[in-house]
């Protein structure tokens, strides 16, 4: 076993130290707790032959790592954001020694704890929207006569798929702001690739939105109800996630 | 009215409903802990933006098929870049040329 450095897993406020002995973070490791500023940050001992430089560049090379500790991450996330105020921080912050994650807390106190601010009493939903898959040409449809009446065949096709698409644009658009209407918060995220999403459906919406808890029911509810005038598009909702999308630094 | 797409997949939701997808997927985990959460320089320094989302995926792809499969990641399947329909849409290009070329110069295709 080489040195050990700290990964840094989240940073919260008000948390009972009690409460993180069930955490479970990289390697199935428990958790400890560094305190500055009244800020909290949750870290766990990770070993610099696996987490240095030189062999972490190589084990982000590696899905079956990266898969592992992702997992991991995010499950001391999900343990820690369940107790207490909690912003994630990204994959693989590491710091070489307490002093050093003590000192960040410092020098970082004010955008931290607006960020703790920001999330505070509110969770992430995820919401995608996908559309029906295209339906197949019609196989019955009479071949056309010339070129020119070919490609006005083909111009129609673009041209209808156009407008179905832009049909579900402005019907997003209106779901979308009627759900941000109950968030605190709402981001528009990029559409998942088909390769990510591992879907067939073309995504038309990818969207996230900070929403109090006891706005969660609400939003579930409307989320789960306010397409179904549009049996060409479905939804669907994924949370609460810890506040991800919604702990970015402001820093001045 | 057609066929719903959706009904070859017995367990998915209608459309017009919503649909609880199975405990959060690895992409999803991915999309959040690689490129949200909070961004502050370690001690360690690895540029995640180097690792794309995607480019660990197509490596994924290339080191185990297998594991991906198990991880119910097949999106390759539909992916004209990584799969035979590449060859079925190459050749329905040049099918579509071949007609374009044929009606533009006044023939027929044997039936008129």
């Amino acid at each position: 076993m080489g040195a050990s450095g700290r990964y840094l897993v989240a940073v919260s406020r008000g948390l009972d130290a009690e409460a993180l002995s069930e955490v479970r973070a990289i390697h199935g490791s428990g958790v400890h707790m560094v305190e500055c500023e009244g800020l909290q940050a949750i870290v766990c001992d990770v070993d610099l032959d696996e987490f240095g430089e030189e062999p972490l560049r190589g084990n982000l090379e590696n899905l079956a790592w990266v898969e592992e500790m992702a997992r991991a991450h995010h499950a001391a996330v999900c343990a820690v954001d369940a107790v207490a105020t909690t912003v994630p921080m990204r994959f693989a912050t590491i710091y070489e020694s307490d002093d050093r994650v003590a000192e960040q807390l410092r020098v970082l106190r004010d955008p931290l704890t607006e960020a703790l601010d920001r999330v505070e009493g509110a969770s992430e939903w995820s919401v995608k929207a996908y559309a029906a898959p295209e339906p197949p040409e019609p196989a019955d449809r009479p071949r056309a006569e010339s070129g020119v009446a070919y490609l006005a065949q083909r111009r129609e096709a673009v041209e209808a798929r156009r407008r179905r698409e832009s049909d579900d644009e402005e019907a997003l658009s209106a779901f979308h702001h009627e759900l941000a209407r109950l968030a605190v918060a709402s981001r528009r995220l990029q559409l998942q690739d088909p390769r990510l999403s591992g879907r067939q459906e073309p995504m038309r919406m990818n969207a996230a939105y900070l929403v109090a808890h006891h706005a969660a029911e609400r939003f579930s509810d409307c989320a789960t109800t306010a397409l179904t005038g549009r049996p060409d598009l479905r939804a669907e909702v994924d949370g609460p996630w810890p506040p991800y999308s919604f702990a970015a630094l402001e820093l001045s | 009215m057609t066929q719903s797409p959706m009904e070859t997949r017995s367990s998915a939701p209608a459309y017009g409903g919503v649909g609880r997808p199975q405990p959060q997927g690895l992409a999803d985990i991915l999309e959040r802990i690689l490129d949200k959460g909070i961004v502050i320089a370690g001690d360690i320094r690895v540029n995640l933006l180097e690792i794309e989302l995607l480019t660990v995926k197509i490596r994924l792809l290339v080191v185990s098929v297998d594991k991906a499969q198990e991880m119910g990641i097949d999106w390759w399947r539909n992916d004209p870049m990584l799969n035979s329909s590449a060859e079925q849409l190459a050749e329905e290009n040049r099918e579509l040329r071949a007609r374009v070329e044929q009606l533009e110069s006044g023939g027929t295709d044997g039936k008129g």
